[in-house]
């Protein structure tokens, strides 16, 4: 606890000097306010509080400068989704924007644990002018529910993949619904074998399909980017024109088209409160690691959930004993609470921008069960199973029930391993919107996680 | 929209194209109409109507001949991959004794298939799902009692490919098609390997012609469904005998029927609920795994406190059976991908 004080502690302070708001360093990274496009590799002011080992080699790796976006890949298996992937690297590679990374390298699709689930997915990454990509490739729906509700690889954008010679297949229908649930809003399509097909006036036929299908599912079917080539052409770096320059216009696609998320610096303040403390001769001071957003001393802000909501002042900030004038995501930091009463705060209240969230008593969600191998339930739960359920720092008796409308509800099982869709409905109402992320523990063990879909009642 | 967007994209074309060779480019707009009729591929399309001098009805019985041997072709080139993901589907024609059991009705007739593809997005897709009901339907249809121990039998999986498709949903409906003409249609449509991994059968007349006293009840249950349709990644079957006094009284009460369907289900979602491997353990093995030492959780109310055993006899005795008047006779459950 100590070491990562002193750490926090140094990184702040080189925070607060306007060199290091370029450095790609770990910490600064993580509270650095202007994400500047421009990332020069300050590697020397790195190395000169070097003591540290292994930031300089995390720096080299990988530069949060460039907004970052993850990406994922749907499409039939025989479409060329891991020949794209593959091509996306190599042509990237080429103004040294990714690691060339082979077909055989991407397609294990491993296993991994990520807290403990395991998810099959390949990861690769790259970057272009503006961006930094993660991208995802699933080799399934399940694993991409898996993904989105755990939180593992959130896909903010997707690249549909299809084949000229077999224009979209039945299945495409369940990408795009897939897509939809885990909550892409745009997309780009790449249609892959242009090279394969003998009458170039079928790929208007594609384009129009696809464009058709779009719209059916709820896109912007007019204007989503449609890019035509061959992502092997590009990967043998034959045929230019069909080849590597069609890579990169779906990456300068993907650039324009879709949108990186906001970045947790530009969200409303939260702090989720760990900790109460009554210092006397200057009043209440919760502590807590600062979520998302920005805080200065003088703020208004709302402690929200359990029982109370209400407003007052932050009359101020600190952090390892020192005032501050500010805290932002990413800091652990006491609030200096305006006329507040230590029993007003407790653990599991959110310290938030005032109206930026509500206390909710139920809602609905999308839950992974664990399997007995991820340390989860052997048996199955029926309706109104009453876990704990665990919001940032909140512990709350939940009752799980099937949404309203569910046939047979009363009969209904929810087995390890199921994603289900359920009504989670709170003893005590807790600070949460949707997107917001908890797990369900009984009995000293996790048992499942899952993610707010919609609000349905509010404190 | 998408019609009224070919028909503008094609109709400047169409001009040039009135005195053409026979053989000329075929629109746009007839392979769009082509592969709305029949989800074939484009170029699958396209070669249709080029065969068949873009007449689309012509085109059409092109591809039903060509599917033959193209789909024969694709599916030997997805022979060898891996097809883990899909459905177990159930069919349940008939569940077993009811009151008029003595009139030709109360056997069972039940059938439980699993239909492998590669990803479970073809596994959630219609055509998918569709075919694996209609499988089902097929097997429970046309499957003869056999002379055997077991009530649970396994279905000779030649024979059912040879059969022709009934249609679950649309009995009156005819087609040509078999079975496994059926599958390599699918193949050829959704370009991943599809296979009929097993199926089994519970056919049986019904008891009541012999004895007053004995009746059997088909239970069964699928588990995570798509679409609220009769199947899931987990299936189980489970017979359950019953034996009382007058036993076609019983059944002629409505509440006991609903009772008894209640308890089949419940049967059955424990079955797959938890890890089942027997009815009963051996003496000396308890493991958990044998059903009658489960806690009856899926019965609802107090019955999660007591074992299957004691939940099923106090069912019989609440509902007037004679002693160890349900038991739980044969079953059979399936995990989609499971290794045999």
């Amino acid at each position: 606890m100590f070491r990562l004080a002193a750490q926090r502690a140094v990184a702040n302070k080189i925070a607060s000097s306007s060199r290091a708001v370029k450095s790609s360093t770990l910490f600064a990274r993580c509270r650095t306010s202007t994400w500047k496009p421009s990332a020069p590799a300050s590697l020397p002011s790195v190395a000169s509080w070097g003591s540290r080992r292994s930031y300089a080699d995390v720096a080299g790796k990988f530069s949060r400068a460039k907004p970052h976006m993850n990406i994922g890949t749907i499409g039939h298996v025989d479409h060329g989704k891991t020949t794209l992937t593959a091509a996306i690297t190599k042509v990237l590679s080429g103004h040294g924007a990714a690691k060339f990374t082979d077909y055989s390298q991407i397609d294990k699709a491993p296993e991994e644990k990520a807290r403990g689930i395991t998810i099959n997915s390949a990861h690769v990454e790259y970057e272009t002018d503006n961006r930094h990509y993660g991208h995802i490739d699933c080799p399934g729906h399940a694993d991409y529910i898996k993904n989105m509700i755990t939180g593992a690889a959130q896909m903010d954008g997707a690249i549909i993949v299809v084949s000229a010679t077999d224009g979209q297949m039945p299945q495409t229908r369940e990408h795009l619904l897939l897509a939809r649930q885990v909550g892409i809003k745009k997309l780009v399509v790449f249609i892959n074998k242009v090279d394969m097909i003998s009458d170039p006036e079928m790929l208007e036929l594609v384009d129009m399909e696809m464009r058709d299908l779009l719209s059916t599912y709820n896109f912007d079917g007019e204007n989503t980017p449609i890019i035509m080539g061959s992502a092997l052409a590009a990967l043998e770096g034959r045929d230019n024109e069909i080849g590597a320059q069609k890579i990169e216009s779906l990456v300068k696609a993907c650039d324009e088209w879709l949108d990186v998320p906001p970045r947790d610096l530009e969200k409303p303040f939260l702090m989720p409160v760990e900790d109460v403390f009554s210092i006397s001769g200057r009043g209440t001071v919760a502590t807590g690691r600062v979520e998302r957003g920005v805080a200065n001393k003088g703020d208004d802000v709302e402690i929200v959930g359990l029982g109370a909501t209400f407003k007052t002042t932050l009359t101020g900030i600190e952090m390892f004993h020192k005032e501050l004038d500010r805290g932002e995501a990413g800091d652990n930091m006491g609030c200096l609470l305006r006329g507040v009463k230590r029993e007003q705060v407790r653990r599991g209240q959110v310290i938030i921008a005032p109206g930026s969230m509500k206390s909710v008593k139920k809602f609905q969600a999308q839950i992974y069960v664990l399997t007995k191998d991820e340390g989860g339930r052997y048996t199955p739960f029926m309706s109104n199973y009453r876990p704990q359920l665990f919001l940032r720092t909140a512990d709350i008796t939940v009752s799980l029930t099937f949404p309203e409308g569910t046939p047979d509800a009363e009969e209904r099982m929810v087995m390890p391993g199921d994603n289900v869709e359920m009504i989670c409905d709170l003893v005590h109402d807790v600070a949460a919107e949707a997107g917001s992320r908890f797990t369900l523990r009984e009995g000293g063990k996790t048992i499942g996680t899952g993610i707010v879909t919609k609000i349905l009642e509010v404190a | 929209m998408l019609s009224s967007r070919i028909t503008r994209l094609s109709s400047p074309r169409k001009a040039s194209r009135a005195y053409s060779t026979p053989s000329s480019k075929p629109s746009l707009q007839l392979v769009a109409q082509l592969r709305k009729l029949t989800e074939v591929s484009i170029s699958k399309a396209r070669e249709a109507l080029v065969a068949s001098n873009n007449d689309v009805n012509a085109a059409l019985r092109w591809l039903e001949e060509d599917l033959a041997t193209s789909g024969a072709r694709k599916a030997a080139k997805v022979e060898g991959r891996d097809a883990r993901e899909g459905l177990v589907s159930v069919s349940v024609l008939s569940s077993g004794s009811t009151a008029n059991s003595g009139l030709g009705g109360g056997g069972i007739r039940a059938a439980m298939i699993e239909l492998n593809c590669e990803t479970d997005f073809v596994g959630r897709n219609t055509l998918f799902t569709q075919l694996a009901a209609d499988i089902a339907h097929t097997a429970a249809f046309i499957s003869e009692p056999v002379e055997s121990d077991r009530l649970i039998n396994s279905c000779p999986l030649d024979v059912l490919n040879d059969a022709p498709l009934l249609s679950r949903t649309n009995p009156q409906s005819h087609s040509s098609s078999t079975v496994s003409s059926s599958i390599r249609d699918l193949i050829a449509k959704v370009g991943e390997k599809v296979s009929l991994k097993r199926a089994v059968t519970v056919v049986q007349s019904p008891l009541s012609q012999h004895t007053t006293e004995l009746g059997l009840r088909l239970g069964s249950y699928l588990h995570g469904s798509v679409n609220s349709t009769p199947q899931g990644r987990i299936g189980a079957l489970a017979v359950i005998g019953l034996k009382a006094q007058k036993l076609s009284n019983r059944l002629s009460s409505e509440a006991f029927m609903r009772d008894i369907e209640r308890l089949e289900r419940a049967v059955a979602r424990q079955i797959v609920g938890f890890e089942t491997k027997s009815i009963q353990s051996f003496p000396g093995e308890a493991d958990g795994m044998a059903l009658y030492d489960q806690p009856f959780m899926m019965l609802g109310g107090d019955a999660a406190n007591e074992t299957v055993r004691t939940g099923l006899d106090k069912w019989g005795q609440e509902h007037g059976l004679l002693e160890g008047g349900v038991e739980v006779l044969e079953f059979a459950k399936w995990t989609v991908g499971d290794v045999e």
